[in-house]
């Protein structure tokens, strides 16, 4: 039984100090102190014993359990105050996801347009808006392009009943603010707007922001100057920018403006814009003196903007509004 | 419109690669779609002389030939065809060779015998629709020459779309003037001289204008002793090249006349025209007319016709009659070459659906006066090309010539518009490139007299245009914008409108933008009232589920969230906002009014592993309704309600104060089982319209209290009828109490109290501003409180 006890100490507090970690230890002390520990096994085997003997043994094992109990809490002390095994023992997973603020998505032809908004807004237009229904009058005849005009072809118009429209661009704005506003102005306005196309690059609902600056002195050098500086904010600062000659019947002289666009399939000139110097007939039905102001208007299509920023390949993604689609932005 | 570049050159010198006449073009507002070379997809084809044809000794329909082609033995080739014989010439294809649609031609073994090559149909070519035999070449093309320059084929086309105002650009001269006046070289146009035989084209017919504003120019020509056949290889070769078929000389001169001058012509058989005259009227009740492509259409007084003594033979500037077509019978023409109204031409042509290649260019507005050069080019042609003795002079009716238009011009006024430094010689110069006469020429103005062919140009603003299309886009200088003053950037609106938009992106929502459109069907499977059924309907819809606008969002998004249901997505936490339309009774326009949807379907955020699932409830969309009143400054104002998507049980009407703003709750079972929706969804509709309307309010600061709040919580046991914003109401009501907040934090309902009866429990704040508030006080505010709620609901303490 001495031996048996010697045993015990020798192995155990050699154990002890092999011990590596807090888990490690308890087991230890399960093994040893614990209900069915090995030296409680012994305590409770010394009843069995002489009395004289048990005295003896059952000091040297309470003695030795206090020994052992000691050894055990010391370890413990070092191990947690070495830390080492206690952050290993005791960290938090810090690889499980966060507990994160709910996000939602922005749609892109609506972050788009608020996107372009504020760099007109930077520059002091003001966002001005009209109608979805809109009077013929000044979606077409106000904009300089009278009925059985062949730039009316250029717009396959939705009818709701003579004389009223949906409309095929954001121009009506334009003469609904010089109707109510003597010049200078100088707005943004972006909407939706409709035309009967319906194919893979069309659809019958998309979305355009107009431009309107009247001013004295207004030139198209000026016009030239406002949108390349507001293409290379939005699209970034090296971009190529073509201007080229157009008709609108509404702006005269006219152009279109293209930006080079780089796709894995390589380098391709993407139309963006229209624009042009308000044609001086336009003058008239907004009673503006064409001797005394010019201006420029300018009109582009978001989906277009959205579909090239993000490499989307169908304009039906964009009112389809899948939310695998959605999310993605 | 197609145009050649092999054609182009008979006009003005091109010395520029294909790619930089393409931009050229573009920066002269001519907007290329495509340049093709025609020749792109053939390659070692060439000219062939079959030296024999023997028949195949396995096969009845097929043939062996020995085809020289100028190079080492004769070709061995295996033939299908019927058509040649020896000695004829035609496109043989060696083996390798490439043809359109991505064809290689291999050697290969044909029933036994060997064949090492092939020999081509118009079709196989892709230069005609022909594929009933091999394409005979003219007996002078050389042996083993590249078929590509034989055909016509080595020429680049470019596809340009025209823009509406530009009617001279539709002829191949109006193009080259422009592309003369940019190079500042010169425009060759070609003769347009006649001989004329000794017989006056008065003894042969007649032409009478009814209508001078339909058909303000009408010239006619009798030409006789004609000989119908095909036209020659070049001139087909072109026609085909702008995208024309060929179909016999004399149609095929008119065409290429077109193509050349942009004035259309036609040509009738002068013997089939009763009276051999011709008569321009408006047509006349009950007329009809067999047009050349072997419709009959019935006329309407309103369109403009070409007739005989007795019937219409053409519908003016669009299609000529059948009867009086050009046969290969036809030995007599009566020739055509007519400026006609652009409105008249564009609304026949419209009510029709009969756009065709003069129509097209009637509508844009031809030039009066190219009519007389068309018609004298053509005659010339028809002369030489199909023996045609040409009688002598015009029919020209032409009552009241245009005048010409003079435009001044302010050189000052050029560089102002265009932020230009452009001296007064140079803006001369461009204008005088186009055609523009200076007649009065100032040190600060001038007097343009435009150009007959130049309509579009009406005045200064045209002409400093064409300025500055000469001068390039591309030199404008770019100035950087002026950042203007201004009072108000975004009107209130709209910033709340924005400001809102992102309070919802924050919140966990995801943007969606439907389609605007609707049909009664969506209104009525959503289960919506009858009065959204009141829409504003379209007129020329493109099908039936998009007849009219919408009068709700929850048609769309209800649709939108099913879609995506569909394809798996278990969360959906989606908004919308965007215009509704209602048609007013006593307006040409709808009322359009901003909404707001939200659609709430499945959980927030989705599955986490440190809580479990909870899907959204009624209570989770009343929080977004909340979240919006409380971005306008405000609470909604709730109450159970019916409304037709939503069930019973679980739908509110959502006020603004006592305005009625929209609804929110549960779909039932009938909107769900019809959109195939699984989950239980939320939705809310609200019209943003009041919520905007409303004055912003700035928050007034109000100071902090120095002395600390009691809290006390109280549950009364209430009915369960008794709803929970009228205790909550009272207890704020109740006077005399020094209470400055209470909430609800928990409702029971069980065993523990009587059925029929619910618990509440409130937690309650009091505070002073001027002292701690003592127990006794405390207990009193909340027996008052207790006593009222006593006293209204019959509440007891729990």
């Amino acid at each position: 039984m001495r031996q048996k006890l010697e045993e015990l100490r020798t192995n155990a507090l050699k154990e002890i100090d092999e011990v590596s970690d807090l888990s490690q230890l308890e087991a230890l002390r399960v093994r040893i102190l614990g209900r069915k520990g090995s030296l409680t096994e012994i305590l409770r085997g010394l009843g069995q014993i002489p009395l004289e003997e048990r005295r003896v043994l059952g000091q040297m094992a309470n003695e030795l359990k206090g020994v052992l109990q000691e050894a055990m809490d010391s370890k413990k002390k070092a191990l947690e105050a070495s830390g080492k095994a206690s952050a290993k023992e005791m960290a938090l997973d810090v690889t499980l996801p966060g507990r994160r603020p709910p996000k939602g998505h922005p749609h892109p032809v609506m972050q788009v347009a608020e996107e372009i908004v504020e760099i007109f807004a930077e520059l002091g237009f003001q966002v001005a808006s009209g109608p979805d229904v809109e009077l013929e009058y000044y979606n077409f005849d106000s904009l300089n392009t009278p009925k059985d005009h062949p730039a009316r072809d250029l717009h396959d118009t939705f009818f709701v009943k003579p004389g009223v429209v949906l409309r095929t661009q954001t121009s009506p704005v334009q003469m609904r603010v010089m109707e109510k506003t003597p010049p200078p102005v100088a707005i943004v306005a972006p909407g939706r707007v409709y035309r009967v196309d319906a194919d893979a690059t069309h659809s019958p609902m998309f979305y355009q922001i107009e431009g309107l600056l009247v001013d004295k002195g207004v030139s198209f050098a000026d016009l030239k100057g406002t949108l390349i500086y507001f293409l290379r904010r939005f699209f970034g600062k090296g971009t190529k920018v073509r201007f080229r000659p157009h008709y609108f019947p509404f702006t005269e002289p006219s152009a279109e403006v293209d930006v080079l666009w780089k796709t894995d399939k390589g380098e391709k000139w993407l139309e963006i814009l229209g624009c042009g110097m308000v044609h001086p007939e336009v003058f008239k039905y907004a009673k503006y003196d064409y001797e005394k102001y010019t201006g420029y208007a300018f009109g582009m299509g978001v989906d277009r903007i959205a579909m090239a920023r993000y490499s989307i390949n169908s304009i039906h993604y964009l009112y389809e509004n899948d939310l695998r689609f959605l999310e993605q932005f | 419109m197609r145009v050649s570049l092999n054609w182009l050159n008979e006009f003005v010198n091109i010395d520029l690669e294909p790619s930089e006449l393409a931009h050229k073009l573009m920066m002269l507002g001519l907007d290329v779609e495509s340049v093709d070379y025609l020749g792109a997809e053939i390659s070692n084809v060439v000219v062939g002389k079959i030296l024999s044809i023997e028949p195949h000794p396995a096969a009845d329909k097929l043939v062996v030939c020995q085809t020289d082609i100028g190079e080492g033995d004769p070709l061995q080739i295996v033939c299908g065809a019927k058509n040649m014989s020896v000695g004829d010439k035609v496109p043989t294809a060696k083996v390798g060779a490439t043809l359109p649609g991505g064809i290689t031609i291999g050697r290969r073994k044909m029933r036994g015998i060997e064949s090492c090559g092939m020999m081509c149909s118009g079709k196989e070519l892709g230069v005609s629709d022909d594929q009933e035999g091999l394409l005979i070449l003219s007996p002078d093309a050389p042996i083993g020459a590249d078929i590509c320059v034989v055909l016509g084929l080595d020429d680049y086309v470019f596809d340009i779309e025209i823009t509406p105002n530009r009617g001279d650009w539709a002829g191949m001269i109006g193009v080259a003037r422009d592309l003369a006046a940019a190079f500042g070289s010169e425009l060759h146009i070609p003769s347009a001289e006649v001989e004329e035989n000794d017989q006056c084209v008065e003894n042969y017919s007649s032409v009478v204008i009814e209508d001078t504003l339909g058909c303000p120019r009408y010239i006619g020509r009798v030409l006789l002793d004609v000989e119908i056949k095909p036209s020659p290889e070049w001139m087909q070769q072109r026609l085909r090249a702008a995208g024309q078929r060929p179909i016999n000389n004399i149609v095929d001169i008119t065409n290429y006349i077109m193509l050349e001058t942009g004035q259309p012509l036609h040509a009738f058989d002068y013997d089939k025209l009763i009276e051999n005259r011709i008569v321009v009227r408006r047509a006349r009740p009950a007329e009809s007319l067999r047009t050349i492509d072997g419709i009959v259409r019935p006329l309407s007084p309103e369109m403009l016709v070409i007739a005989d003594a007795q019937n219409p033979v053409a519908l003016a500037g669009i299609m000529g009659g059948a009867d009086t077509e050009v046969t290969e019978a036809t030995k007599r023409v009566f020739l055509e070459s007519a400026f006609f109204d652009p409105i008249t031409i564009r609304r026949t042509a419209k009510a029709l659906s009969l756009m065709t290649e003069a129509a097209q260019r009637f509508q844009r507005g031809a030039d009066p006066e190219m009519t007389k050069f068309a018609i004298n080019r053509a005659a010339r042609l028809m002369k030489e090309l199909a023996g045609a003795t040409v009688t002598t002079g015009l029919l020209d009716v032409y009552p009241n010539p245009k005048p010409t238009k003079e435009i001044t011009l302010r050189f000052a006024r050029t560089n102002l518009l265009l932020g230009t430094n452009i001296p007064s010689g140079e803006q001369t110069r461009y204008l005088k490139g186009l055609g523009f006469v200076p007649t009065q020429t100032g040190e600060n103005s001038a007097v343009f007299c435009v150009p007959s062919w130049r309509h579009d140009c009406q005045q200064e603003a045209d002409l400093i245009e064409e300025i500055a299309r000469l001068y390039g886009y591309d030199l404008l200088e770019t100035p950087l914008p002026v950042v203007r003053r201004s009072d108000q950037v975004f009107a209130p609106e709209e910033k709340r409108t924005k400001g809102l938009r992102h309070r919802l992106l924050e919140s966990g929502l995801t943007e969606m933008m439907n389609m605007t459109f609707i049909s009664p069907k969506d209104i009525t499977q959503a289960c919506l009232p009858d009065t959204y059924l009141d829409m504003v309907k379209l007129a020329n819809p493109l099908s039936e589920n998009y007849s009219g606008m919408r009068t709700s969002l929850l048609p769309g998004i209800i649709r939108a969230a099913a879609h995506s249901a569909r394809r798996g997505i278990e969360d959906i936490c989606v908004f919308e906002i965007g215009p509704v339309y209602r048609p007013q009774p006593d307006a040409d326009l709808p009322k359009e009014s901003l909404h707001l949807a939200i659609l709430l379907s499945g959980s927030l955020g989705g599955k986490h592993w440190s809580s479990p699932l909870r899907n959204v409830d009624f209570y989770d969309i009343k929080g977004y309704v909340e979240l919006v009143f409380e971005y306008f400054g405000d609470v909604p104002v709730c109450e159970t309600a019916d409304f037709g998507p939503l069930d019973p049980r679980e739908a509110a009407r959502v006020a603004l104060g006592d305005i009625p703003v929209g609804w929110m709750g549960r779909l039932n079972r009938k909107v769900t089982a019809t959109y195939d929706l699984e989950k239980p969804v939320y939705v809310a509709e609200l019209n943003l319209e009041p919520l905007l309307g409303r004055e912003w309010q700035t928050p007034t600061f109000e100071p902090i209290p120095a002395f600390p709040a009691a809290l006390r919580d109280l549950a009364v046991v209430v009915d369960q009828s008794v709803p929970a914003a009228a205790i909550l109401e009272t207890v704020k009501l109740s006077r005399g109490t020094s209470l400055v907040d209470v909430r609800v934090f928990d409702v029971y309902v069980g065993n523990q109290i009587p059925p029929g009866k619910k618990s509440v429990a409130l937690a309650l704040k009091f505070q002073s501003m001027e002292r701690t508030l003592t127990e006794d006080e405390v207990q009193e505010s909340c027996d008052t409180i207790l006593r009222k709620l006593k006293q209204e609901f019959g509440a007891e303490l729990r």
